[in-house]
This record gives structure tokens, C-alpha cells and sequence, in this order.
């Protein structure tokens, strides 16, 4: 198992977030994470990603076969794991470019003029790093900086969210290629837009307040999720398949 | 300006900055001659500390002596003339002419002994009309010797429509403690000319530094500068003054990494003082350890529809450190329109938390982060000394961070 989760609980500023959370992840694999605002999937994106203002209150997470529950993310990230942020900061004065030839020369790239054509990031490179960048243009330039990473495990929060037809039809093969190359992805997402573009789903998570409820194959979950919301989805979902594994 | 009142002035302190007591301080015999094989030595070390290439230097200043003939057949190819201003005093007409008028010699002290003991020793670089130097100029001025005291007076006149590009580099080598160098410059932008001046000073704990710069702007001239300090020091203090007449302009960019216990008191001031001038100044400052620094700059309007900006940005990285901005903008004329604007902070939690998240331990992301934070696009500043401010910049992110 590449990524395992066991009973992980995170608290930021001592409130719990995230509640108990069990996950399985192996190589190649897609697992898309649903749930309401608020309930804690940034949240236990963030805690994968080892991210400072989050304190694990329990459990452990494992990767690779190594307990990395207390590891920097920056040593997380050199282990390979890349977190597509939610809301990536802009930063001023800081090329996009120079910062995508940082992390080339950290994991040594090989095919990144096609990651940039893949996600049409070109003519974004010579600007400063998110600044004044629409909401699309932000996804795509960091999924691209995930891509650069060459990660094991792509933990990628809405990389969807706010992003026009094409563009996510850019980001679902992004996505693709990375499985092609035996990344596993952790895709959190509001829609089904991405989720149908996909080739192949190994599990949908459902989240909420701080929970994974139920998990099941994408044909069982989406239609019902879509259809009912989550509250009434979920109930659905519990008579009908008593409750998923 | 007769003698006596620039004699009183030996002991007039400065506006601001530590008043320095030069009896202290040692002064050679003003010379002028070839380098030798000692001070090559000390000038390839002062070099790499500068982070320059092995560049062909115009002109170089040895505590007191000048060493010029490096290039000054590649400029004369031009017309244009680079030489020691003594030598230039006995030979061309326009150097008298213009010596110390920008800058009147009882100022202060430092100019006033500049005056008095510098034998005009420093350079003089003067680009006929519609002359455009292709490759920039570069000089360098060194303090070698220990406990000394270096005069530098340097003149530059670019003629009409011409254009240069001047960097100058002022260093120690390693091992120099203490010393104080004092710099009077003047330079002449004649009409529909410009000048960039690319300053980058790397000095050491116990030296003291007084640049005094003037510079006088003709109309449609254009004068660019760009200042960049990034060693420790005991003292700097400047406040380079820029007149400027009808539809011309001036940019000037300080960038300033303080460390140790050094007081870095820097401002530029422009006059606009004619129709349709204008002027931004713009500065960076980051500051560490126990400096102080004081970022000052004056904009004063004296004609309407003149533009004027300052901005000022600080990043304070330690609980010791003093970062003070004191902007000034005066307006004597309906119509000119001036701005500024003042921020000091830290760097960005949020900044910091996501570059770290890539991969990049904590002291790369902030030498990222304070990196970005010293970018200033700088107008007008040709590619090849582009590349050598960034690759300067790269090296000053990772002092500043220590
Ligand atoms: N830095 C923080 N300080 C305080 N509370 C926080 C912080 N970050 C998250 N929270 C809280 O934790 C809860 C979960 O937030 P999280 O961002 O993980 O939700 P989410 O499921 O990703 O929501 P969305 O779909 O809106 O992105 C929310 O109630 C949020 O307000
Ligand atoms: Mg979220």
C-alpha cells in the first residue's frame, strides 16, 4: 500500500477537523474525496501534506511503508507527495517560471515542456506566481507545479473548481497522464464534471464534519449524491448498499 | 567658492547619519598608475565578493590610487573618454568647467575634505553626442589597506542624445575591518541623453561609507539608477539629489540587505523642476540582526503637470532590526501630481507555508520569498546588466536570509 491512513484525527487550534479518518491509497490509483464546505477535506488534504498549522490529535499516516506522521511537509514533499492547494497565495516578484525551474532542479523532470503543453501554461510562465491569474489559470499552473514534482501521490484539492469546459478537459488529461505514470491521486471535487471525464475511479469518499461516511464505486455513489445531496444521499445510499465498505 | 568657508566646513556633521571623526583614519598619497600583481590579486577577490564577472573594469581606485587604462582604448573607439579626474582637470576644458558644481565642496565635511585632501583622485567618463556605449562601463573602487581613508570624486557628462551605462562596484577585499570611503559624484545628463548608474556595494563590519551624488537632468534626458547594498557596515549614509528640467525623467531603485550592527541611512531625493518632469523612487529593504535602517526620499515639485512616486517597502527578520520609511513629498505648483507609499512587514506566513509544501526547506523558501521581494524592473536597464543585477540579487537573497 503506498498511502495508509489509520484512525487520523487533526486538529487545528485544538478543535477537531478531521474525525477518525481511515484511508487506503495504492499506487495508480484514483480516489475522489465529496463532501460539503467545511467538512474537512482541505483539511485532511493539508494533513497528508504535513502542513504546519495542522497538529495530528491521533492516529498515524504511513507512506511507502514509513510513519511520516511527523515529518515536515517539505520532507514529505522530497518522499513524493505534491499538494495541489485549494487556494494557491499569490506571491509578488516571484517568477512562475523561476519557481518551476526550482522544483525541475530539485526532482529532475523530463518531461515538462509537455506537462506545460498539456495544461497550456506557457504564456503564464514569465508572470509573477498566481498574481492576477484567474481562477482557472491558477488550477491549471498548480497542477502543473504538482506535475513537476513527479509525485508518487497527487493530492489535488478542486482542481476544478472554477474552471471553464476546456479547461477542465486540460486537467482530466493532466490527471490521466499522471496515472499513466503510476501516481496515485487523491482528487477532492465539488462536481461531477471531472469525475465523468476520468477513465477510471477506484473509490468515492463521502465526507462530512470531519468524517468519511461512506465510500463506494463512482456508478453506485454519484448518481445518488447528484441527484439527492448529501444529507438525503447518504441515507440512500445506506439502504441501498447497507452502507458501502 | 573660496577657501576659508570650505576649510570651516572640515568639521560640519552631516544632516544624518553617525558623525565620523576622519583624523582617525589614514590617507595615502593621491596617485594614479598601473595596477600591480598584489593589487590584482585583492581586485579578483573584490570581484567575486561583488558577484561580477571577470569583467574588463574602465577604471579602478586602490585606496587612493587610480588604475585606468583596462579599457579606455576599447571607449575611445566611441570618442568617449574615461580617465582620473586630476588627469582630466589638467586636460579638458569641460571637466574644469564642471567639477564640483552639482555638489558644492562645503557641504559637509566629506565633501569639504574630498575637496580639500582628495586629490581629485576617481573618474571622469565623457560620452560625446549621439554616442550610445553598447557594452557597459564598469569601475571599481577598493579599500585594500587598513584604517584608511578613500577619496573618490567621479564627473560624468553624457553629451546630447548620448548614452551610457555605468556599474560600479565598491568593495573590500576579505580581511579589511575598519576604513571609511567617501564618495562625491557628479553626473551630467545633457539633453535627450540618459544614463544608467548601477551601484553595488559590498563592504565589511567596520567601514564607514559617505557617497554624496548629485546628478542634473537636462530636458528629455533620462537618468536611472540602481543602488544595491547587501554587506554588513558600520555606517552608510547618502542621499543622492536629482534635478531634472522639461520632459525628463528619473527612476531610482535602492535595494538594501542589512546585517550585523550597521546604520544604513539612505534616501534619494529628485526636484522636478520643470514641466512634464517626473520621477519614482522606489526602495527595498530587509533587514536582519541588530541594523538599523532609515529608507528616506524626497520628491519636490516645482512645476504643474510634473509626476512624482515613492514607494517603499520593508521586511523586518529580526527582533532587533529597525526599519524606518520617511517619505516626503512637497508640491510648489498646482498640477504636480505626487504619491507614496510605505509598507513594513514580514514575510508572508502563508507564502512561506506553501513554498515548503514544494518541496523547498524552510531557508530556501525564504531566500525564494526575499528574492522575489527585491525584484524591482528597473526601466531602461539594458539586458546584460539585467542578468548581472539578478544574478547580484541571488547572491544578496542568501546573505539576507544568513
Ligand atoms: N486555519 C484554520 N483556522 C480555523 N479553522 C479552520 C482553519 N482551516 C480550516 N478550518 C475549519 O475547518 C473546517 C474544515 O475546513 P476545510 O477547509 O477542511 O473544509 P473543506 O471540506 O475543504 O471545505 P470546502 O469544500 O469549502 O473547501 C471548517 O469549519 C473550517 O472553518
Ligand atoms: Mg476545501
Amino acid at each position: 500500500m503506498l498511502l495508509e491512513i489509520r484512525e487520523l484525527s487533526s486538529c487545528i487550534n485544538d478543535k477537531v477537523i478531521v474525525n477518525k479518518v481511515n484511508l487506503s491509497v495504492d499506487r495508480g490509483e484514483i480516489h475522489v474525496i465529496m463532501g460539503p464546505n467545511g467538512s474537512g477535506k482541505s483539511t485532511l488534504l493539508s494533513t497528508i501534506m504535513g502542513l504546519p498549522h495542522i497538529r495530528v490529535c491521533n492516529g498515524r499516516i504511513l507512506f511507502d511503508g514509513l510513519d511520516i506522521t511527523d515529518k515536515p511537509s517539505y520532507e514529505r514533499a522530497k518522499l513524493g507527495i505534491a499538494l495541489a492547494h485549494q487556494y494557491p497565495p499569490e506571491i509578488k516578484g516571484v517568477k512562475f517560471s523561476d519557481i518551476a525551474k526550482a522544483i525541475i532542479s530539485k526532482y529532475g523532470c523530463g518531461d515538462c515542456s509537455l506537462m506545460a503543453r498539456i495544461l497550456r501554461v506557457d504564456e503564464l510562465l514569465d508572470r509573477d506566481l498566481f498574481v492576477g491569474f484567474s481562477g482557472g489559470e491558477k488550477k491549471r499552473s498548480e497542477l502543473y507545479l504538482v506535475m513537476l514534482q513527479s509525485p508518487k501521490l497527487a493530492l489535488l484539492d478542486e482542481p476544478d473548481s472554477g474552471v471553464d469546459v476546456e479547461s477542465i478537459e486540460y486537467i482530466a488529461n493532466a490527471i490521466e497522464y499522471l496515472r499513466s505514470r503510476g501516481t496515485a491521486v487523491i482528487l477532492v471535487t465539488h462536481t461531477g464534471m471531472i469525475t465523468n471525464k476520468l477513465s477510471r475511479i477506484n473509490r468515492i469518499h463521502i465526507m462530512i464534519n470531519g468524517t468519511i461516511k461512506y465510500n463506494g464505486y463512482p456508478d453506485e455513489v454519484l448518481p445518488v449524491i447528484m441527484k439527492f445531496g448529501y444529507s438525503r444521499g447518504l441515507e440512500v445510499l445506506n439502504r441501498t448498499f447497507k452502507g458501502g465498505i | 567658492m573660496d577657501r576659508e568657508s570650505i576649510e570651516k566646513a572640515l568639521s560640519k556633521p552631516a544632516l544624518y547619519g553617525p558623525d565620523i571623526d576622519l583624523s582617525k583614519y589614514r590617507l595615502d598619497e593621491p596617485s594614479m598608475g598601473e595596477l600591480n600583481e598584489k593589487e590584482l590579486e585583492s581586485i579578483d577577490n573584490v570581484l567575486d565578493k561583488l558577484g561580477f564577472q571577470k569583467t574588463p573594469l574602465s577604471y579602478v581606485q586602490i585606496d587612493e590610487s587610480a588604475r585606468y587604462r583596462i579599457m579606455e582604448k576599447f571607449l575611445s573607439k566611441y570618442g568617449a573618454k574615461i580617465m582620473p579626474l586630476r588627469k582630466a582637470l589638467d586636460e579638458i576644458d569641460l571637466a574644469k568647467k564642471i567639477s564640483w558644481k552639482i555638489i558644492k565642496p562645503d557641504t559637509d565635511k566629506y565633501t569639504a575634505s574630498t575637496y580639500l585632501h582628495g586629490g581629485e583622485i576617481g573618474y571622469f567618463i565623457y560620452v560625446p553626442p549621439h554616442t550610445r556605449i553598447p557594452i557597459p562601463i564598469y569601475t571599481c573602487l577598493a579599500i585594500i589597506g587598513e584604517k584608511k581613508i578613500q577619496f573618490a570624486h567621479n564627473v560624468v557628462y553624457v553629451d546630447e542624445g548620448g548614452e551610457a551605462h555605468l556599474v560600479t562596484g565598491c568593495a573590500v577585499p576579505h580581511g579589511v575591518r575598519e576604513g571609511i570611503h567617501i564618495g562625491i559624484s557628479e553626473f551630467y545628463v545633457a539633453r535627450n541623453a540618459r544614463l544608467t548608474y548601477t551601484m553595488i556595494h559590498a563592504w565589511a563590519e567596520g567601514l564607514h561609507v559617505r557617497p554624496r551624488t548629485g546628478v542634473y537632468v537636462e530636458e528629455s534626458g533620462e537618468y536611472v539608477s540602481y543602488y544595491v547594498v547587501y554587506s554588513p557596515i558600520a555606517s552608510l549614509q547618502t542621499y543622492p539629489k536629482v534635478y531634472l528640467s522639461k520632459n525628463s525623467r528619473a527612476y531610482l531603485a535602492s535595494i538594501t540587505a542589512a546585517s550585523g550592527s550597521g546604520i544604513y541611512d539612505l534616501g534619494a531625493k529628485t526636484i522636478l523642476g520643470e514641466n512634464n518632469s517626473s520621477s519614482e523612487i522606489i526602495s527595498r529593504v530587509v533587514a536582519r540582526d541588530n541594523s538599523q535602517v532609515y529608507a528616506r526620499a524626497d520628491i519636490e515639485a516645482h512645476s504643474s503637470n510634473t509626476r512624482g512616486h515613492i514607494e517603499c517597502l520593508g521586511l523586518l527578520l529580526s527582533d532587533n532590526a529597525i526599519v524606518s520609511s520617511i517619505p516626503i513629498i512637497t508640491s510648489k505648483k498646482p498640477g504636480a501630481l505626487l504619491s507614496h507609499e510605505a509598507a513594513i512587514g514580514m514575510i508572508a506566513e502563508k507564502e512561506l507555508v506553501y513554498l515548503m509544501s514544494k518541496g523547498f526547506t524552510e531557508e530556501e523558501a525564504r531566500a525564494i520569498l526575499i528574492r522575489g521581494f527585491m525584484n524591482v524592473e528597473a526601466p531602461s536597464i539594458p539586458k546584460n546588466i539585467r542578468a548581472e543585477i539578478n544574478r547580484i540579487l541571488d547572491l544578496v537573497s542568501k546573505y539576507a536570509v544568513g
